[in-house]
């Protein structure tokens, strides 16, 4: 099936962000803090204000007559008095040219103290937790959760393996830069963007400009490429009290280098893990992370709750502790990163779940096969496990392993990783269904942001609900003004919750039609290459036949909605802090085989086979295009991605050069299994994809390396120099 | 930052335009792979960028036993040349070792000298070649061995308002350079190892890229491989003095360590890389 956006993009005929212009625009520019910790004394516009082509220039001074009450105080567009991180924006100006916007920020003097920064966790927190309370003002969210006798199954072991892994930061590399075009006009605030969540935009750009979100309009332009980045508001906020001020258009967009730098994403963490076992079964395990957030706020920390429930795996523990500390330090907030934070702890998780069965002499896979949650299971925090494709998935990777044991030359590596997740439900998702005599429009929030969730994912559930042609389908993106709400292309949520939507707006637009035919049972639709028809038994009706005159052009309307539940978890379990609960589980088992330079310490992978838990596959191509690239960025985190943090809080990094993901020259050929029949929440039973692929990636990865050399690598990424220290040749 | 791109179609009008004090500071551009990044985030400054592109340097020819490398020639036809892959199979690994082959239509061996990048692939295996640079200026020539024009990271022997004309390399059918990097592809190698046995004066070369300021020889090395195929003994030896040879660079991309473990790996398997082509000889 060819996706219907491929004509478009070949030809370069999508417009995105970049590609925004209006007349009588001026361009923005973000003036950056010098220092990545100090207390800005003033800040000095007037020379910026008096340079060439320039309209307007704004500071934390300015925005008390420009935002209702000076726009939200908790999180001020600009720091009123504190700066906390190196390039975060302190003021902004806009010209007539892009050149003029940059070269009167530079004349902007920024007055500002300079402190040392917290930018190395373990350098501030080098014994913790024992260093570490929840009262240290560097605390922004500390969270506690156990269950069971864990004294006594760690008192009764025969064996505790202890660990501790690092991860360090990666970015998101879209394509597309972050950019968006601004205009405020009578009382309208109106942004169009390249955005995952047109409504999370709107909420949040209005929460931190002050004004109600009904004045403010957001309208999508097609994304190149989200991964998470684009998930909340960014720019928005900045071009709008820019355009506010100029009452001008005003566009403001990223380079690469400010996406790198600025941009929000993983950080670095640490974590520290102890398995007890007992007869081959593992008793008890305390999982503990410290987790750099960067300037985030307190109160504001997700991440934390939600990812370190990843960090026990999909096994059954009788008893847990998990506890996790989100740290603030001298960076750009924590930001989500495709599958926030997962694949870094299934790394963790899964490396030493792996070595554990290494020490024990039990093959891998078998040893997770013992453990691994199975449907009617329940979670550490009780929530009931349903259809999970786990151990279907580990059987055919056992089987996998075997077969290139017998073909692979020997020395070749074979890892396993076990990842799981938990497809989102959101806020909730709509959808209005507009059926016309020739076609069925699918009006919704979101724009395809590359995955092909929107223009194929949406179109695949029409076809198989109405049973008509993908040609007859078309998926519009209205501005927020007009679209029915959802809450945006994130968690893997798009096609299995707006899926939804259109089968409860399709079950009223075939009841509607059934009425307006007077038939007897249940309609359907077809189409006759002509024209679409309204089947009942024998009898075929044309759709113009059953238009109302004021449904000529706009067609007939039903409108859905799918608010799903992620169900409760047990609160007496949680002694601190805030967890959230997981639903709809999937699995994700990879096998990679790999080659180890025992010399340099490279590592190339040279096989790869993937088994994905899907409930349904409703695209074969869109299926195995995702995992592909799932698996391939995976591999970039596995062995390649860091960002440096310079001790100054300068990103040492921000560029392509030296943060390396992967080139095409890296990725092995890649085996996709789709594993169905443990069916999800979704249409049909699907369940999301647009996370999964990339969890169990550098899990698989270091397993394979370890299978190879015997040695463990305990840090991401496995650069050369990291496995080499593994092999003990430095 | 914006500058003015000047292109000249000869060698007199391109030294007289970089020479022009008028209209703020030049800089001459060949390929622009280095050079336009650096303009691009203001670590060099210049107005006015003279290209060399239309200068008749783009080619290449054999004197003798020498390659005459044009300046201005892009790397991806010196790896595709047969004579030169037969010849120079030690550049030929060098100059595939450059970036990505898109990369290697535009760079040049010419720009890659000027620019002096510390991490440089090409210029390892130039200065265990004996290659030598030939420079034209408003006063004529002079030829300047690439061991003396390359002195520091970023800094060279050309004097202002001079360009390099052409690189001249005697031909070592045994000769190699092998590299290593956080990713095979597109990066910039953490340690180059070149070496070259030459026949006059007879004798091994060795040089390394990447661990020090400047790509250097390493003369204490060359000295272990005093025959022309040393046994593996002796290469460990020239591997070991080759790793002792000096206090290497830590950065962003390696650790000293980590480099002089693979400076001595990475020596034996250029020396037997260079070999291959004599297996039994």
């Amino acid at each position: 099936m060819t996706r219907s956006d491929a004509a478009l993009k070949s030809r370069g005929g999508a417009e995105y962000g970049l590609d925004l212009e209006t007349h009588g625009m001026l361009h923005g520019v973000l003036v950056p803090s010098p220092v990545a910790s100090g207390v800005l004394r003033s800040i000095d516009l007037s020379a910026a204000r008096t340079a060439p082509g320039v309209v307007v220039a704004v500071g934390p001074a300015e925005l008390a007559a420009l935002l209702p009450n000076g726009g939200d105080a908790e999180r001020p567009v600009f720091p009123r008095s504190r700066v906390m991180y190196r390039n975060q924006p302190v003021a902004a100006v806009a010209a007539r040219t892009l050149a003029e916007a940059r070269a009167a920020a530079r004349l902007v003097r920024v007055d500002v103290t300079n402190e040392p920064p917290l930018i190395d966790l373990e350098e501030r927190f080098p014994e913790w937790p024992a260093s570490l309370t929840s009262h240290d003002p560097a605390v922004v969210a500390h969270v506690v959760a156990r269950h069971g006798d864990l004294a006594a199954a760690f008192r009764t072991a025969d064996l505790v393996h202890s660990e501790t892994y690092r991860t360090s930061g990666i970015e998101h590399v879209a394509l597309e830069p972050h950019a968006c075009l601004a205009v405020v006009r009578d009382g309208t605030w109106h942004v169009t963007t390249t955005t995952q969540t047109p409504f999370g935009v709107r909420e949040d750009a209005a929460e931190i400009l002050g004004i109600p979100q009904e004045s403010l309009v957001v309208e999508g332009t097609w994304v190149g490429g989200g991964f998470g980045s684009k998930g909340a508001a960014f720019l928005e906020p900045y071009a709008l009290l820019l355009a506010a001020a100029a009452g001008r258009p005003v566009r403001l967009a990223f380079g690469y280098r400010d996406e790198f730098q600025v941009g929000r994403s993983t950080l670095p963490a640490v974590i520290r893990l102890d398995t007890a076992v007992r007869n081959g079964t593992i008793t008890a395990r305390r999982v503990r992370l410290l987790l750099d957030t960067g300037a985030s706020l307190p109160g504001r920390d997700f991440a934390t709750g939600y990812s370190i429930g990843f960090l026990l795996g999909p096994y059954r523990i009788p008893a847990f502790e998990m506890e996790g500390y989100a740290i603030r330090t001298n960076k750009p907030p924590f930001g989500p990163h495709r599958a926030p934070f997962a694949p870094q702890c299934v790394f963790a998780i899964d490396s030493h779940t792996d070595g554990l069965a290494r020490r024990l002499g039990v093959d891998p896979v078998e040893f997770r096969l013992r453990h691994v949650w199975r449907e009617g299971d329940r979670t550490p925090l009780d929530q009931p496990v349903g259809p999970f494709g786990a151990a279907a998935a580990l059987e055919l990777a056992h089987a996998k392993v075997a077969a290139w044991r017998r073909t692979l030359p020997a020395g070749t590596g074979i890892g396993v990783g076990i990842g799981f997740w938990s497809t989102s439900t959101g806020a909730g998702g709509e959808v209005r269904l507009r059926l016309t005599a020739t076609e069925l429009v699918v009006e919704q929030a979101e724009h395809e942001i590359g995955s092909g969730s929107i223009v194929r994912g949406l179109v695949a559930v029409v076809e198989r609900y109405f049973g008509l042609p993908a040609d007859r389908v078309r998926v519009t993106s209205p501005s927020t003004a007009t679209a029915p709400f959802d809450s945006g292309v994130f968690g893997s949520r798009t096609v299995a919750a707006l899926g939804k939507a259109v089968e409860a707006a399709g079950e009223k637009l075939l009841e509607t039609l059934a009425t307006r035919a007077r038939a007897s049972g249940p309609v359907r639709l077809e189409f006759d290459g002509r024209r679409l028809l309204v089947v009942s038994g024998r009898t075929k009706v044309p759709v113009s036949e059953l238009l109302q005159p004021d449904e000529r052009e706009g067609g007939l309307v039903a409108e859905g909605r799918h608010y799903g539940r992620s169900g409760a978890i047990d609160a007496s379990r949680v002694v601190e802090g805030t967890f959230y609960p997981y639903t709809d589980f999937t699995a994700s088992v990879h096998v990679a085989a790999v080659s180890v330079d025992r010399e340099t310490g490279s590592v190339k992978v040279l096989r790869y086979a993937a088994f994905q838990d899907i409930g349904t596959v409703l695209d074969a191509g869109m299926f195995r295009g995702q995992v592909e690239g799932g698996v391939a960025m995976g591999l970039g985190t596995a062995l390649t991605e860091e960002s440096l943090w310079a001790p100054d809080g300068r990103m040492a990094n921000p560029g392509l050069l030296d943060y390396r993901i992967p080139t095409i020259a890296e990725i092995p050929p890649i085996e996709v299994v789709a594993v169905e029949g443990f069916l999800g929440a979704g249409p049909f039973g699907a369940k999301g994809l647009g996370e999964p692929p990339i969890i169990p990636v550098p899990a698989a990865v270091a397993n394979a390396v370890a299978d190879a050399t015997g040695a463990r690598v305990t840090e991401l990424p496995l650069t050369p120099e990291r496995v080499a220290r593994a092999l003990k040749l430095l | 930052m914006p500058f003015t791109l000047e292109q000249p179609t000869t060698v007199e009008e391109a030294l007289r335009r970089l020479a022009d004090p008028t209209g703020g500071p030049a800089v001459a551009i060949a390929g622009g792979t280095d050079l336009l990044l650096d303009l691009d985030e203001g670590r060099v400054s210049a107005g006015r960028v003279v290209s060399l592109r239309r200068l008749p340097w783009n080619r290449l020819q054999w004197q003798g036993d020498s390659l005459v490398v044009g300046s201005t020639l892009p790397f991806a036809r010196l790896g595709a040349d047969p004579a030169v892959r037969a010849r120079l199979p030690g550049l030929v690994d060098a100059v595939d070792a450059v970036g990505s082959l898109a990369l290697r239509h535009r760079a040049t061996l010419g720009g890659n000298l000027g620019r002096a990048a510390p991490a440089s692939d090409v210029v390892p295996i130039l200065l265990a070649l004996g290659a030598t640079v030939r420079l034209v200026g408003i006063g004529g020539h002079r030829d300047v061995p690439v061991g003396r024009f390359v002195r520091s990271s970023r800094q060279t022997d050309l004097a202002p308002g001079e360009l390099i004309e052409s690189i001249s390399i005697p031909s070592a059918p045994v000769s190699a350079y092998v590299w290593q990097r956080v990713r095979p592809a597109n990066d910039v190698s953490q340690v180059g190892v070149a070496v070259a046995r030459s026949d006059s004066p007879s004798g091994w070369h060795v040089a390394l890229g990447g661990v020090l300021p400047a790509p250097t020889r390493v003369v204490e090395a060359e000295a272990l491989l005093a025959r022309r195929r040393p046994n593996d003994a002796e290469v460990e030896l020239a591997a070991q003095a080759a790793a002792q040879r000096a206090t290497f660079v830590t950065d962003k991309r390696a650790t000293e360590s980590y480099r002089r473990r693979l400076v001595s790996t990475l020596v034996r398997r250029a020396v037997a890389r260079a070999l291959r082509t004599e297996v039994g000889g």
